[in-house]
Formats: C-alpha cells, structure tokens, sequence
C-alpha cells in the first residue's frame, strides 16, 4: 500500500514501549513499512544500548546512521519538529533468521536536532562506544550536514579533503551545481598545500611513532597503489613487516552522489545509481526503483520481476569474477584474471544483447524495464550457461586448490559472525563466517523465494572462505539464470500504473488527458507522494540499500545510499592488526570493494 | 699478472682510506666491499684462487650484506653526517695516524730484515689443497672454529628470539 | 713485416672475438627473452600479446628499446645519486659476468677456469648488492622495503645454492664447468643429483627474482620494489639484467644438471644428422635445453602465485636446506664408498 504501514505495530515496538514507557517514543509511518520511531537526545544512547545488548534477539548490527537537513521539508507528515534529524537504522540478524520472509530484523531510530546555522551546530552524543562502526558514519553525517557528535574519538572529515573550505554539502543551503561556484583552479601553491594537508601525521590518530626499543616505519599504501582498487588509502604503521595498526583513508572517488539526488528527476537519477557500485550494472538500479515503487504502490508484473531478478544475477557474475581474478592476481597469480575478463565479455555480451549496454545499462525503470527482452535471448543465455561453468571448474583447480593460494588465504585475516555484525559486515564476507544471512531467502524479493537455489557458506570467516562464497554463489547465480530463462512468464515489461515511468505510451494518441499526463511525466518526471521509503537488496558486494525522501516533488527530498563497502572497509584496521603487508593486500582484494561503492 | 697484482693493490690501499674518511656510512661500506674485492684480486694474483673466491662469497656476498643491510634499516641521514664529518677533523687523526705508524714501522722492520718476503705466485693453491690442509694438520682448529659459530649461532637465535 | 703475429697473439685475438659473439648473443637472447616471455605468457593467458611492430611482433623489442633509451633520464631529487646510478649498472654487468663461466660447446665459452662454479657463487653474492644499493638510493619506502627483502631472500637462498651445487662438484671433481659436463657423459647429474637438482631449482629463481620469488618487485605489494623509482635506460637496465640472468641461470642448469652440450637420449647415435649435429655444433644441443629453461621460467610466472614473504624464508630453511646437506652427505657417502671399492 501507499503508506505502507503495518496494520498490527510491530513487536520491537512493543518491547521497546514495554521497556521505556509509550512516552519515550513517536512512531512514524513510512512507505517501507520499517517500524520508525523518533526518540529524544537524551535517551538515545540509553536505548541504543539496551538494543544491542539486553534485548531479546538483539539488533547487533548498526545499519546505517545518517542524517537528513529538515530545514526546507514541506511535508513532515507529524513528525516532531526538527531542523536536522539523525537517522540510526539496526538490524537484527536473529530476528530476521527467528521470522523469515517479514522484515522483522529492522529498526529504524531518529533523533531530532535544533539549531542549524554554522556557528551554531547541532548536537548529539555519539554512540560510538555502543557501535563500534558508528565511528566513520558520525564523521560522515559531521562532514556532510555539520552535525556534531559528541565523545566522538575522532570527528574529523572523512569523504571531503581535511582542507575543505566549503561547509557541509548535504545541507540544504549548499549549492548542489558547480555551475553556482567560481571555476576550480589548482594552483601550484594550492596543490602544495592540498598535498601538505593529506601528509599522515600519527599523533592525530593517536598513535605512537615509536617505542623505547624502536621506530614505526608508517607507510603510506595508497591512493594510487597495485593492489589499492581504485583511489584508497590505507596507512600503515609497520614493525618491520607487521602492520602495527593502519588507518584507511576515503573519499577521493566521491562524487556527492546522494546531493546529485537532490537535483535530479526520481527518473533521471537512475543512472547515476549504476555508478555507484561501477561492477554491479542494473543491480544498483533494483533498491532505488524497488524502493520507489513501494512508495509510489506499483505493483511491478511478474515478467519484470523476472527479467530483473536474470539481470541482477548475471551482474552479481561478472562482480564476483572481477573478484576472483583480481583476488588471485593480488596474491601474485597473474594468469587467472585474463581467463576471467574472457568470462566477462561472455557475460557483457549476452547484457548488451538485452540492455544495449555493457557496465552500466540503466536499465530498470519505476515499474518495470527499459525495453521486452529481444527476440532469441534465450540463446543468448543459453550459450553462457554452457560455457562457464566448465571454466569455474578449472579456476577451481588452478585458483582453490592451489596450495601456494592456500598458504596465503587459509586462516588470514579471519573475522567471525560477531565481529562481522560489530562493524555492519554484510554479503559474501558476512556469510563466509557462517551466519546464513541472505536476503534473497532471509526477505525474498522480486519473487526470489520461486527460485531454486542455495546460498554458500564458509566457517572460518577468513580469505578463504571468502573466495569459495564468491566462487559458489557464481555457480548458484547461474541456477538463477537458468530457471529465469527456463520459466520467463510472458506479459508486459511494465506495470500499468500512473507512475510507471515513462508511463505506457498506448494510449496516448487515443485521448488528450493522457497525452497531458504523458508529456508531463516525461518533461518534469514522476511526481512522487511525499513520504519515506527505503528498500534493500543483496548487492554484489553486501546489503545495498536505498533510503528515500519524498516531498512531493519531481525530485528526492533526500537520497541517502547505504552501501556495503563502506562498512567492509571501516573494519580492516580491527582485522588486519599484527598481520603482515602482503596479509593485507590479500585481505584488501578479499574485501571485494570498488571506491565508488564506499564514497559515493 | 704483476701489473694486475699492483692495481688491486692501489685500490685496496685507496678504498680502505675512503672507508675511513667517507663520512655516509653506506658509502663507506661500499668502499670497504671495493677493498676487499681488491684483495680477493691480489690472492688471485697470488695463485690462491680459492681464497679469493672465498673472500667474495663470505666477506663481500654476504658479511657486508648484512652489514650494509642493518646499517640501511638504521635510516642515518644528513645529520649523522654532519656529525662524522666533525669526528674526522684533523686534530681527531694524529692519534690514530700516529699509532698505525708504529704499527707499519713494526711490521716493515719485523718483516723485512729476515727476508720473510718471497716471489709470489709461485704456486696455484688448489681447492683441494686447502681442503686436505685443513682436514689434516688444522683439523682441531676447524673443529673449535666450529664450536665457536655454533656458540655464536645459539647466542643469536637467543638474542633474537621473541619473549611472547 | 708480420713477425708481431705469433701464435699467442692469434689466439687472444680469437678468444676476444668469440667473447664478444657471446656477449652480443647473450644480449641479444636476453632481449628477445622479453618478446618471448610476453608472447609466451600471451599465449598461456588467452591473448595475443605484442604482435604488431615487425613479422610476429619480433620488433617490439627494437621498439621499446628506442623508446627506453629516448626517455628521460629522470633522477628523484631525494635519491642518493652516485649508489642511484650504480645499482643498475651492477645488476647488469654482474649478470653478464656470470655468463662467461658457461661453457657453451667443448670450444665455445668466455673462460675456461678451475674456479668457474666458485666464481659463480661469488657473482651471485654480489648480484644482491645492485636490488640493496637501488632499493637505499631511492630514498623511499616501497624501495627500501623491496630492497630488504630482497636481501634476506637472497642470503637465505645462497646458502643452500652452493650446499646443492656442491653434489655435483663432488661427482665431477671439479669446479671446472667443462669437467662438470665431460663427468656427466652418459648420465646426465639430474638424476644421480635429483635432491641437489630440486634445492637448486627455487634457489635460482631466487638469484633473479623471478616468480614466485619475485617479492622484492611484488607489484601488488610493493608497487615496483626496489626499482620504484627508476625510470628510463636505468630501469631498462634493470629490466635486461633479470632476463640476462633467466639466460645465464637457465644455461648454468644446463651444464651443471642436464650435460650441456651432451645430446639428450641416444640422438647421437641417430645416423648422420645425429652424429653431424653432436660433432660439428653441438650448440644446438645447448640451445635447445637452455630455451626449455627459459621457457619454464616463464610457464611458472604464468601458473604459479606468490607465497608470503616468510613462507618463501621458511621453506628455505626447512625445505631446501635440509635437501642439500642432506644430497651432500649421500653424494659424499657414496664418492667415499666407490674410491674404496
């Protein structure tokens, strides 16, 4: 429905109102049916911690933690007054696995905040003692929005430069356009000073440069290194070869994806969700029109839901073996990679065949797909399925069963199911601890709960593991494939609703009204019912989600993207601490992350 | 063969004095590989090929390896320099200047009265040769050569060792 | 008029012609083991590799090296110059010092000493000085750390490389590479000197670095290792100088385990062709086992990945040392046993 909200109020509420009394907390309806309360300042932290730690089936994993500028909202729907709100979504892995196919894992906190000029900015004690990962959100949220946190170790900036200048972006009197700035000039004296500003200084990460007996060698591993996949930077702290303990430093692949959202059409914004994560395609198109649709109440018809489910899976393929390819060349194997970007051009090949494109289709639409599937896909398809899979078979023996891969993969940079849920690990690296956590079986979307098919675990949570969960889940992906082209239903590749867009054409040149609706659609956009909406999706790398404001126009209030990779990568220093520098250039390609996917 | 014996023998003298007055360590390190790549040149002259070998493989390929290795991870720069080059002022050289007159002019008169000098080269010292002398008439100084490494060995995994 | 030609003289001439041949062979093989290694590795990976400057791609190399000698001759200006500008100089030229022991045919070789295995070791001694001296002078982490490890590998893998050649100096009784090949008529040492043949194996890849003994360039790690910083014909050297020591270990394989110049099986005694090639250019022979070396160099760069730094040093002491001393005291056991027969 529309509003989305469950008609009984959702058990955690319950509890919560049990612990806390009905006063402590305002219940808000969202389209996505997310149980959303609004909680004061002052008890945030009191109940975060009872969350985590007492309550039945506890929400040990910090979702998501971001902020939203109220300022200019119109349409607030009974909230509480606010000038800033900072958002803490949980999740509950136990609750999820207790009630399968409800959502029941899901809590999402707010928090409302005074105050909103520059020198006077909002306040709010961190949680960072609670949520050891709530760390890089809060400076996230401090960077974007000005918001402060209090009792943070470290509020510093994180995705804009240490000497950035222009204020906090994501704020509604930030300009959204470069065209609304002067010309960007690096001059030689700006590039110093630029460089001069990113030099790692140890004492403000509170480390050590040495000890009585000997110095730290601190070593900077990156933006541009080998091993760094893309623009990242890591510093380490070396004892010889042993990684004392290192910093990872983000934020030179950001874009302001979320602030583009902003200023672009819920339609024309579909593009730019295919480049965040820039090896996942039109996986990354799914929780943004996902999300839409349960906003907008499109029900999408069961051909759409197919030919998505088909897509999204041979994208998680070419992820997974862009993956392994560089996996193995990171430990030193140089041929794999070669095998696997032929794999890859298979695959692109039959996507171009029904997209029209390669890396980055945009494909999906509110309410369906681009375009019907082209006569002989199946063909297509079909030549794919049967040639990978022989291929993984000897990847397995040249790449697996290699004992030198071994050697260097085996019991490295291990982290179990508790750790993982501690630093909001989510996807391959969270189920080659064991936890059997996918939302493809744990909330079946898009019609997954038809399909046949297992999802792969490993025990030890190290690289390893890691690798045989990518490599097995490629093997499941093709299963998918395989029974989506088997059992493709016919119908239409669009839901007939008003929102759909581009809104079916048909009937346009039979009557005016409808040429008016249509035309308008397409030159300003959809214009979607103010409201909020969020929608998850077992990505290629983890658990991608979008999280949507509306205000009733034709454009986001607020697009905030919650995307795995910035979680995995907040959690190398706790992993990778007294391992050695090849460790972590293994466990760096284990990790499976773009930069596009963490800085957005 | 003379002519090569007197070059090494020029560059052995040299290097050895840049070892001495160099002030970056790892250049003066340098210089002392160079000296003895030179001498290992003049037994080669000599006919002791072995040793020559010898002294290539253990002192330059792999004891000033270590040495030139430890003092590269010690990261000494300008400063410590600076401060050699304050150390190898001139008043700081006639002690030692003057002690190893004494010790040449000792040596020269020891040595050169007796006729302890004699035409080299005369003979080619085979692997094998060596190999019999030391396993025959020195075979108790090999042996406690011997027990010293290894003393030195255990010492140095000792010492290395971590306590955790 | 003449009377300045004596035999002596003629014959010093003939040896510094052959030498140079040789070198300027050596160089050349070494060059085109770079084609060779890009289009063999191309053609285990599923791709062309360079094919279009000349018939075959064969004149990629002529291209790149007017490339590498028309660039820059850049030098970081926090590097230490003089060791900067050494280090390449001596991986090269000790590289190309080491070939001259090799003797190629009963008449073709630089040197023919009694030393030559020795003189072998201390060259390979010395080779670390060039990744150490570069991996300092660069003056920058990546470089150093390259230049560490490369150190200790290299000390590590010495010891047990002369213990294992030590087998069949035994055998030979000499140092002598030529006696080495003449002792191995109708046994060839790989098989009387398997254990020595197998510690020997990592330990050369290990003197030039190659896969997977390539950690101290281990791209993925160390970006470029030792030679980071080094750009241009200084690079270039470097560069050659590891495809100079894949020929000239590949070749010392040859003589010392797989009888040099000696026909393989009974392709001698093959009427006429046989016979002509083991007589008139047993080259031939040589030639063609070294290029199976070079080519296996290149086929364990494609296959194989990288193990850790400290796997690669526990493996040489727990692994390849013991196999040596271990193939040293049976050789010397049954030399002993046979002399007293």
């Amino acid at each position: 429905m529309a509003d989305g909200t469950p008609s009984t109020v959702p058990e955690i509420v319950r509890e919560l109102n049990a612990r806390f009394g009905d006063a402590a907390f305002t219940l808000q309806r969202t389209a996505d049916g997310m149980p959303t309360l609004w909680v004061a300042v002052e008890r945030l932290q009191e109940v975060l911690r009872w969350l985590k730690n007492e309550a039945p089936k506890p929400y040990k994993m910090l979702y998501d933690l971001t902020a939203i500028d109220e300022r200019l909202r119109k349409n607030r729907l009974g909230q509480p007054a606010a000038d800033f709100s900072v958002v803490y979504q949980l999740l509950s892995v136990e609750r999820d696995l207790a009630a399968p196919r409800t959502a029941a894992g899901d809590l999402r906190l707010k928090v409302a905040l005074q105050g909103g000029t520059t020198d006077n900015f909002p306040h709010l004690p961190s949680v960072t003692s609670i949520y050891p990962n709530a760390n890089w959100y809060e400076r996230e949220v401090w960077d974007l929005f000005g918001i402060v946190f209090d009792g943070h170790p470290n509020l510093r900036r994180i995705l804009l430069p240490p000497s950035w200048k222009g204020g906090h972006p994501l704020r509604k009197e930030h300009a959204a356009r470069a065209t609304e700035f002067d010309p960007y000039q690096l001059t030689a004296l700006r590039q110093d000073m630029e460089q001069e500003a990113l030099r790692f200084n140890p004492e403000e990460w509170g480390m050590k440069r040495g000890t009585e007996e000997h110095d730290f060698m601190f070593l900077n591993l990156g933006p541009n290194h080998p091993a760094a996949h893309g623009a990242f930077r890591v510093v380490l702290q070396l004892d010889g070869e042993e990684i004392v303990d290192c910093v990872p430093d983000i934020g030179y692949h950001h874009r302001g994806a979320e602030k583009m959202g902003e200023r672009q059409s819920w339609h024309s914004y579909i593009p730019y969700t295919d480049r965040i994560d820039y090896l996942g395609g039109v996986m990354n198109n799914l929780p943004y029109v996902m999300a839409l649709e349960k906003l907008a109440g499109i029900q999408v018809p069961e051909r759409v839901q197919c030919i998505r489910v088909m897509m999204t899976e041979f994208f998680r393929i070419t992820s997974h073996l862009l993956f392994y390819g560089t996996m193995a060349q990171d430990v030193g194997a140089m041929s794999p990679v070669f095998y696997m970007f032929v794999d890859r051009q298979k695959a692109y090949d039959v996507i171009e065949a029904i997209t029209g494109f390669r890396m980055h289709p945009a494909w999906f639409r509110i309410g369906g797909v681009a375009h019907d599937l082209p006569k002989g896909w199946e063909q297509k398809v079909q030549e794919f399925l049967d040639w990978m899979p022989k291929r993984l078979d000897g990847y397995r023996k040249a790449c697996l069963e290699n004992s030198i891969v071994k050697a260097r993969c085996v019991d490295v940079a291990a982290y179990n199911t508790a750790e993982a849920l501690e630093w909001g690990v989510t996807g391959p690296g969270l189920r080659a601890t064991g936890c059997d956590y996918d939302l493809r079986k744990v909330r079946p979307y898009c019609g997954y709960e038809n399909y046949d098919f297992e999802v792969p675990l490993g025990h030890k949570g190290d690289i390893y593991d890691r690798i045989v969960v990518r490599e097995e889940e490629i093997r499941q992906s093709l299963r998918i494939i395989e029974q989506c082209m088997k059992n493709m239903p016919s119908g239409p590749y669009k839901a007939d609703h008003a929102l759909t867009t581009p809104p079916p054409k048909d009937r346009t040149l039979n009557d005016i009204e409808t040429l008016i609706t249509h035309f308008l659609q397409v030159s300003w956009g959809p214009i979607m019912p103010a409201g909020e909406t969020s929608f998850m999706v077992e990505a290629t790398k983890g658990i991608n989600s979008y999280y949507l404001v509306a205000d009733g126009g034709t454009a986001s209030y607020r697009t905030r993207i919650r995307t795995p990779s910035f979680a995995h990568l907040q959690q190398i220093p706790s992993v990778i601490r007294g391992q050695m520098v090849p460790d972590l250039i293994a466990y760096i390609a284990s990790i499976d992350f773009v930069m596009a996917d963490v800085d957005r | 063969m003379d002519l090569t014996f007197y070059i090494a023998a020029t560059i052995a003298l040299f290097a050895t004095i840049m070892v001495v007055i160099n002030t970056n360590p790892v250049h003066a390190l340098l210089y002392l590989v160079l000296s003895l790549l030179s001498v290992a040149t003049v037994f080669f002259t000599l006919g002791a090929h072995f040793a020559a070998a010898l002294e290539v493989i253990v002192y330059a390929g792999a004891i000033m390896v270590l040495f030139v290795f430890v003092v590269m991870m010690l990261n000494l720069g300008a400063k410590t320099e600076d401060q050699e080059r304050r150390w190898l002022s001139a008043p700081a050289m006639v002690l030692p200047a003057a002690l190893s007159a004494v010790l040449l002019w000792q040596l020269g008169t020891q040595l050169w009265p007796r006729g302890y000098i004699t035409a080299a080269g005369l003979q080619e010292v085979t692997p094998k040769m060596v190999g019999i002398a030391l396993y025959g008439p020195y075979l108790l100084a090999v042996e406690l050569a011997s027990m010293l490494l290894l003393a030195g060995l255990v010492a140095a995994y000792h010492l290395g060792r971590h306590d955790d | 008029m003449f009377s300045w030609i004596t035999p002596d003289l003629i014959a010093i001439v003939w040896g510094m012609v052959k030498a140079i041949i040789i070198l300027l062979g050596m160089v050349l093989t070494a060059a085109y083991m770079i084609w060779l290694e890009r289009r063999l590795l191309a053609l285990w990976q599923d791709r062309y590799g360079p094919n279009r400057v000349g018939p075959l791609g064969l004149g990629q190399v002529i291209a790149d090296m007017i490339k590498i000698f028309f660039k820059e001759d850049w030098m970081p200006p926090f590097a230490d110059k003089f060791t900067f500008v050494l280090a390449p100089f001596l991986a090269m030229s000790l590289m190309m010092l080491a070939f001259v022991f090799i003797p190629m045919t009963p008449n073709w070789g630089v040197s023919n000493t009694n030393m030559a295995l020795l003189f072998f070791l201390a060259i390979a001694g010395l080779a670390v000085y060039a990744v150490m001296l570069g991996g300092w002078a660069s003056n920058s982490k990546y470089s150093l750390l390259g230049g560490l490890r490369s150190t200790a590998q290299t000390i590590s893998y010495e010891v047990f490389m002369g213990l294992a050649l030590m087998g069949v100096v035994i055998q030979a009784g000499s140092f002598n590479l030529r006696d080495i090949v003449a002792a191995q008529d109708g046994l060839w040492n790989v098989f009387p000197q398997i254990l020595g043949f197998i510690a020997w194996v990592p330990a050369a890849l290990a003197v030039v670095h190659r896969t997977p003994f390539d950690l101290p360039e281990a791209e993925s790690e160390l970006v470029q290792g030792y030679h980071t910083e080094y750009s241009g014909m200084k690079f270039g050297m470097f560069m050659v100088s590891e495809y100079v020591g894949i020929v000239m270990v590949s070749g010392l394989t040859v003589t010392l385990f797989f009888g040099g110049w000696d026909a393989p099986l009974w392709f001698d005694r093959i009427p006429g062709i046989g016979a002509f090639l083991g007589e008139q250019i047993p080259f031939v022979w040589f030639a063609a086992k070294t290029f199976i070396f070079m080519a296996g160099y290149i086929l364990v760069r494609a296959a194989l990945p990288r193990p850790r730094y400290d796997q690669i040093m526990s493996a040489a002491w727990l692994w390849c040392l013991p196999i040596a001393l271990i193939n040293l005291l049976i050789t010397g056991a049954v030399v002993l046993w046979r002399a007293g027969a």
